[in-house]
């Protein structure tokens, strides 16, 4: 059993670490450490707070500290992990204030998370490129649109940007996405798919630019403007979403092993190749249940799972985590969009050779008011027939259909399975023939 | 009762800094945990409790309480035997989320030293104060 844990990160994949060591050891001490002022919030929630669902950035802190007192989980914020010594199994930090502490470790915890990243784009040290990360990103930005910004140039078109960009219109912005390459959410849907959600937001406002790269930032100390395949933007609201990077500079200081994706390499437990030392979350990387290669999938989700395997290993009990197929779901204004498993890029990539079959459907009886489109795309790979991906787009009802294509995926369900599985409907609920097993029999046809 | 940002007090009780009420009844003390305290744990799935006849003592743990996520000391506000255990909380732990001060009670002890060990409890006007600290500091 292990005396002291120390987790470094305290939000989503730290907290349900110390959460369930907690639960395994009632008396080991447990520490958490955060450079955050805030710990426990929700970052997944930050653009519902800019758009105004959600009243106060408050409301998104999910483990506030009577939390951590009841729990006997010691929170140690505005500190900075400086360094860790695997050998001596200490880790080294600096307050607030400047002082340093030497505290020493049975087990270790990373979940430090990921950056913002920017890419070596010419003026990007300029004043006023914001991005969302941490709470106080969000506060900037909502600050920003407070202020009176009336237009805003999001540079990349992901998830972040994407929400990000519903809720600055929601505010009543101007706002001008650009992206790279030649679609949007490139890592979540196929370009097919992808198509529907921008027709969507650009029918709300949405100015979307792909195949656009960011060239320069101009402006003199802070930004006014940026040039964008070859075109001058102007706004008053600059907001990076390039994506984000693992946070492993610790790590990587400290001599523990980086994987292939450059985030923090670990085992079937969470725990890296050093010994006592668990990574999770944003910064860690574990594999993908269909390909079996690495990945660093940087969801909400995975943090959560991660944090709990590993929180259990590192108080002694034995967990495994068992893979990632990096389901993933949102909603930009009416429509909701989700993916599971591999896109058809992504099994391209993988030399995964798949037939794929696509539906259009409704999501209640097709003369039943109120039903809306739903577009449900499979996934299939040539020689098993079994299902490998899937991705859904539709005004309603895509979460739980998600849910059940990656509880198939996992299954290795193979699309025979599918066309004939049993599903309920009614009326104001559903179509008679569900769209997932309609798309499954597109598959088919293809496969006769 | 008194609604501190939604966090119940009702008057009548004495409250411990670790999130649990007593109520004096005659010759015995009700104890229990606060309305503040369930909602931090959430759904609650099981709450180990002693049994008839076990000692307990003021700020030392006498059982655990467990939700999804966390699991947390039930920490005795006073010292004393156990005269009588709630059975209905043991099979029913989600009593403690639905009515943690009345249905929710927790152990009936015979206190071993009330005169002396009161003061250190905080009453119902000091709770409110308390109570208004802890929603401060969020």
């Amino acid at each position: 059993m292990a005396k002291r844990i120390i987790v470094i990160g305290a939000n989503a994949a730290g907290v349900e670490a110390a959460s369930a060591a907690r639960k395994k050891d009632r008396t080991a001490e447990i520490i958490l450490i955060t450079q955050e002022k805030t710990a426990g919030y929700s970052r997944c929630g930050l653009p519902f707070v800019i758009g105004g669902q959600i009243s106060s950035f408050n409301d998104l802190i999910v483990y506030p500290p009577a939390y951590f007192q009841m729990l006997k989980l010691t929170l140690k914020n505005e500190t900075k992990v400086t360094a860790i010594n695997t050998k001596e199994k200490t880790v080294t930090t600096a307050d607030k204030a400047g002082s340093t502490e030497t505290l020493p470790y049975d087990s270790l915890v990373i979940a430090t998370g990921a950056d913002a990243f920017m890419p070596p784009i010419k003026g990007r040290e300029k004043q006023g490129i914001l991005s969302l990360r941490s709470l106080e990103d969000g506060e900037k930005i909502l600050q920003a649109v407070q202020n009176g910004a009336k237009s805003a140039v999001i540079m990349g078109a992901g998830l972040i940007g994407l929400e990000t960009g519903v809720a600055l219109i929601e505010r009543g912005l101007k706002v001008t996405v650009v992206e790279m390459l030649p679609q949007i959410l490139p890592q979540m849907l196929d370009a097919d798919m992808a198509k529907l959600v921008q027709e969507h937001l650009q029918e709300k406002g949405m100015c979307i630019l792909t195949s656009k790269t960011v060239e320069e930032f101009l402006g003199n100390d802070k930004v006014t403007a940026i040039m964008a395949g070859g075109e001058r933007m102007e706004a008053d609201l600059f907001i990076s979403a390039f994506g984000v990077r693992a946070n492993t500079k610790l790590a990587v200081d400290a001599g523990i092993p980086l994987g292939e994706t450059r985030a923090i390499k670990t085992n079937a437990r969470m725990e890296t190749d050093v010994k006592d030392v668990y990574a999770i979350g944003d910064c860690a990387e574990s594999l993908n249940l269909i390909t079996h290669k690495p990945t660093c999938a940087q969801l909400g989700t995975i943090a959560v799972r991660q944090g709990k395997v590993a929180g259990k290993n590192a108080a002694g009990d034995y967990s495994l985590f068992t893979g990632v197929l990096a389901s993933a779901v949102t909603r930009l204004f009416d429509v909701e969009a989700g993916v599971t498993g591999l896109t058809e890029a992504a099994a391209a990539r993988a030399k995964i050779e798949v037939v794929t079959g696509v539906i259009s459907s409704k999501t209640k009886a097709d003369y039943y008011p109120t039903a809306k489109p739903i577009k449900v795309k499979l996934v299939v790979e040539k020689e098993s027939q079994r299902i490998v991906g899937a991705q859904i787009i539709g005004g309603e009802e895509v979460t739980q259909r998600i849910n059940a294509l990656s509880f198939a995926i996992q299954k290795e369900m193979t699309v025979r399975e599918l066309a004939k599985a049993d599903t309920a409907y009614a009326p104001p609920l559903c179509e008679t023939w569900e769209p997932m097993v309609l798309a499954a029999e597109m598959v088919l046809m293809k496969l006769r | 009762m008194v609604k501190v940002d939604g966090y119940e007090v009702p008057e009548g009780l004495y409250y411990s800094k670790e999130f649990a009420w007593i109520k004096i009844e005659g010759e015995k003390v009700r104890m229990g945990i606060t309305d503040y305290a369930q909602k931090q744990l959430r759904e609650i799935v099981y709450a180990e409790l002693p049994e008839a006849g076990a000692e307990v003592k003021q700020n030392e743990p006498y059982g655990t309480v467990e939700s999804v996520k966390a699991v947390s000391d039930l920490v005795a506000a006073v010292s004393g035997t156990v005269e009588e255990v709630n059975s209905e909380v043991q099979s029913r732990p989600e009593l403690l989320n639905e009515d943690p001060f009345d249905r929710g009670w927790l152990i009936i002890v015979k206190p071993s030293n009330l005169q002396v060990e009161l003061p250190n409890l905080m009453d119902f006007n000091q709770a409110v104060e308390w109570h208004k600290n802890q929603v401060q500091t969020k």
